[in-house]
């Protein structure tokens, strides 16, 4: 039984890639504490070892096609594993849509609305998500090119007002960061924006066609990638090494924006596109949430549980860090390590379970 | 305080009356449980007492007793 009625199409899997990967942006300045001015190749080696993983995702989604997460782990594990696994899944997302959340809270609070109240920023926001979980996966897809449009002209455009006072200098020396510090990085972006596409495994059982969901979600996830390295290239080539100790380089960096001293302070654009393209990411994050927890309460419907899972990744969200430094450390660390066995290990073995067991056919033909 | 409880009475109406009239028991059983959860979690909340964060149990889990970390940089 499917609780999404709805169907989208492979463009707009691509779409909502895209936008999906390039909603972390603002997300790469945990990385950039860590390695500096090499942050750019750590976006392309991020990349590089994340495809095969991505690539398990959508092998899986063609192969279960019509399931979503929480039914293939059912079908692969049986009905205690796979609910077990499901349960991780569930906290996985939870926590993941609250860090998002809270990083639309940070944002405002720090840069464009500090006298607001933490708690209504978090709730305002939180309701604008639910909002469009409730209207459904269609909705949503169907306006996904628009996201990404405006992350992409609000990217280029800003590193385009920047070039002359880039210093290309500022990428040297090339190879002096130790490897542990490069690894540690490597990781960050593998978990941050590439693993957490997993969460796409509740949505691509609703494409209705399969045969192109592997070029799409490559070339979505090209896209994402190159705005994440447009983005640290101009941020590093505009800061230098103070890059490292601004709360937001991307903010400090189209701060100096000032062509004729007339197109100045234009951080308000990241402003913009920064909490349009999180609204999407966490709407994406929040359905696969929704629909996770329904499909393992096995409900018909996932509409009644938004408002209640919204008034709890509200309060997760305000309480779960002290304060940003708190955030940072603990995403840094045990907040990338929790979730390899999700991303990184369960995808690939479910895969080889199901090719050894012949699933799904096996399982369709006992009923299940 | 008046607004949480506001809140959560308009969650109630706007959900809890289609639940009944379509008989969804196995959908008002889930809805009561989460709706408990966040009502729960919004009071103390709003009361200052203090919520154990998952991810601060996680890092020391992780860090602390398996002793998986990373090195500071």
């Amino acid at each position: 039984m499917s609780i999404e009625k709805g169907k989208i199409c492979n463009l707009q899997l691509l779409f909502l890639i895209t936008g999906f990967v390039q909603s972390s942006v603002l997300l790469i300045d945990f990385t950039v504490v860590i390695t500096e001015h090499q942050t750019w190749m750590v976006i392309l080696a991020g990349l590089a070892i994340a495809i095969p993983f991505i690539l398990s995702y959508v092998a899986l989604a063609k192969r279960f096609h019509g399931m979503n997460l929480i039914q293939i782990n059912d079908a692969v594990f049986g009905r205690f594993l796979g609910k077990v696994i499901s349960v991780y899944y569930i906290f996985f997302l939870m926590m993941t849509l609250s860090f998002n959340i809270l990083d639309v809270g940070e944002l405002y609070a720090t840069f464009l609305m500090p006298d607001t109240p933490f708690i209504i920023l978090l709730i305002f926001f939180t309701a604008t998500c639910a909002y469009a979980v409730y209207k459904g996966l269609e909705v949503l897809a169907r306006v996904s090119h628009l996201f990404v449009v405006v992350g992409v002209i609000v990217i280029v455009s800003t590193f385009l007002l920047l070039i002359d006072q880039m210093d290309f200098s500022n990428f040297l020396p090339l190879f002096e960061l130790p490897f542990i510090r490069i690894f540690h990085g490597i990781h960050i972006m593998l978990s941050i924006p590439f693993g957490e596409t997993i969460a796409f495994l509740m949505i691509m059982g609703y494409i209705n066609k399969t045969e192109h969901m592997v070029k799409n979600t490559l070339i979505g996830l090209f896209i994402g990638t190159a705005s994440l390295l447009i983005a640290a290239v101009r941020n590093t080539a505009v800061l230098g090494n103070t890059e490292a100790i601004w709360t937001s380089p991307s903010f400090q960096s189209t701060r100096l924006i000032d062509i004729g001293t007339v197109l100045t302070r234009m951080d308000f654009l990241i402003g913009i596109a920064q909490t349009i393209l999180i609204f999407f990411k966490c709407s994406i994050l929040f359905y696969a949430l929704v629909v996770a927890v329904s499909q393992l309460f096995g409900l018909k419907s996932y509409l009644p549980l938004v408002l209640p899972l919204a008034g709890i990744e509200v309060i997760i969200a305000a309480t779960v860090f002290q304060s940003p430094v708190d955030h940072a450390a603990i995403t840094q660390d045990a907040g990338i390590i929790y979730s390899v066995p999700l991303m990184f290990v369960i995808p690939p073995l479910s895969l080889l379970i199901a090719k050894i067991r012949a699933l799904p056919k096996a399982e369709r033909g006992k009923g299940v | 305080m008046i607004i949480l409880i506001v809140v959560y009475i308009l969650i109630l109406v706007l959900n809890v009356p289609g639940l009944i009239k379509r008989k969804e028991w196995r959908e008002l059983t889930a809805f009561s449980v989460l709706y408990v959860i966040a009502f729960t979690l919004g009071l103390l909340y709003v009361l200052d007492v203090p919520i154990p964060s998952p991810m601060k149990g996680l890092q020391h889990l992780i860090a602390d007793v398996l002793g998986i970390k990373y090195p500071k940089h």
